[in-house]
């Protein structure tokens, strides 16, 4: 850390670390969100044997999307340390309680969408199995809600006090 | 496309007959890997919203002077606040990574009952614990206030949980085990999100 910061202004640093916090995110909702619509919107038989194929393969996204979403967790945990610091504190003395009490809640849902990793990255794999549809269904769209908030709220708090605020 | 996977499922499993009558070491793993990641991923939801609410965090740490502190530490004149979000993620991960290992080894219909048997318990004892608070302040014609623990709370969450686990049937506690995976977060985050409506959403 003390080696970068001979290199770079401090906020330098946290700007370009909330940056790539910023890229992530784009690249996990994307891929996320495509794989719920995969599964909210399969397929359909059209003809006789031919199906009208999906857009994208669902299944095949499933690893990056855990390993994204690990990335982005690590990289937000590494930035709300500054948040703690450097953003709540204005926060609160300028009275935006529900933003910090919306990114209070953000904490909870990614570490709970977190510990559903295992489990969705079961369900995902090869061969998938039929008894699992539903749950297999339901585990991708908590994610999904959760990614989705997740940036929402970081958006709020970003233009509080981040890049370009 | 997902009738294409069905039915490639379905090959696949009348592919795998010879070998469900004859487990590989391969799909022993895959099995105890499935066994472990739901578990995993059920007790990680429990336990946080435990840890988070006892406020146990396996460290704390002060940003504002890079200090890390064994357990919870509340902070000193100077220190700044205190982050205990990483302790209790820290604490989590190896909890259900245990409690994942544990179901790996005993027998599934043992797992399933126990799996019940935590999740409803998690569910009653504090609505037990509030239910007690309510008698005591709107019901009680004597000085209660020695029902207002979490231990005396325990007790009657406790025995209904038990006797529900014994009661209910074991194709039930199949049939529930991976919804749980859901229910838990899901509670979970109604219980962690209404404590933070008095701090901040109706302040």
């Amino acid at each position: 850390m003390d080696i970068v910061l001979t290199v770079m202004r401090e906020d330098t640093f946290w700007r370009i670390l909330l940056f790539c916090h910023f890229v992530t995110a784009v690249a996990l909702l994307a891929a996320i969100t495509l794989q719920a619509v995969a599964v909210l919107m399969p397929a359909r038989q059209v003809v006789g044997n031919f199906i009208d194929r999906s857009p994208m393969p669902a299944a095949s996204y499933a690893t990056l999307i855990a390993i994204l979403y690990v990335v982005q967790a690590l990289l937000g945990a590494w930035i709300y340390v500054k948040y703690r610091t450097y953003v709540r504190i204005p926060m609160e003395q300028l009275r935006h309680f529900w933003t910090v009490g919306s990114f209070e809640f953000k904490e909870h849902i990614v570490t709970m969408g977190f510990g559903l990793l295992p489990a969705y990255w079961y369900f995902w794999r090869q061969p998938r199995s039929a008894e699992h549809i539903v749950i297999r269904k339901w585990v991708t769209i908590f994610l999904l809600i959760s990614v989705w908030y997740a940036f929402i709220v970081g958006h709020v708090a970003n233009d509080f006090r981040g890049v370009g605020s | 496309m997902t009738q294409t996977l069905d039915a490639g499922e379905r090959f696949s499993r009348l592919d795998s007959s010879e070998t469900i009558s004859a487990p590989t070491s391969a799909t022993r793993t895959s099995v105890k890997f499935g066994t472990f990641a739901i578990t995993f991923s059920i007790a990680f939801a429990l336990l946080y919203t435990v840890f988070e609410r006892l406020n146990w965090p396996l460290f704390t740490y002060q940003p504002a002077v890079g200090k890390v502190y064994f357990w919870l530490h509340r902070p000193l004149s100077g220190e700044g606040p205190p982050m205990y979000w990483f302790g209790w993620i820290a604490l989590t991960i190896p909890s259900a990574i245990a409690v994942g290992w544990i179901a790996t080894i005993i027998p599934a219909q043992w797992l399933r009952r126990a799996t019940f048997f935590c999740c409803v318990l998690a569910g009653l004892w504090p609505a037990s614990l509030e239910a007690l608070r309510i008698y005591i302040t709107d019901y009680a014609t004597f000085d209660a206030d020695f029902l207002n623990s979490v231990w005396v709370a325990a007790i009657p969450a406790l025995v209904v949980t038990a006797a529900l686990t014994y009661l209910v049937p074991s194709k039930s506690a199949e049939r529930v085990w991976t919804s749980w995976l859901l229910i838990m977060p899901i509670g979970g985050l109604v219980v962690l999100g209404y404590s933070l409506l008095q701090p901040w959403f109706l302040r």
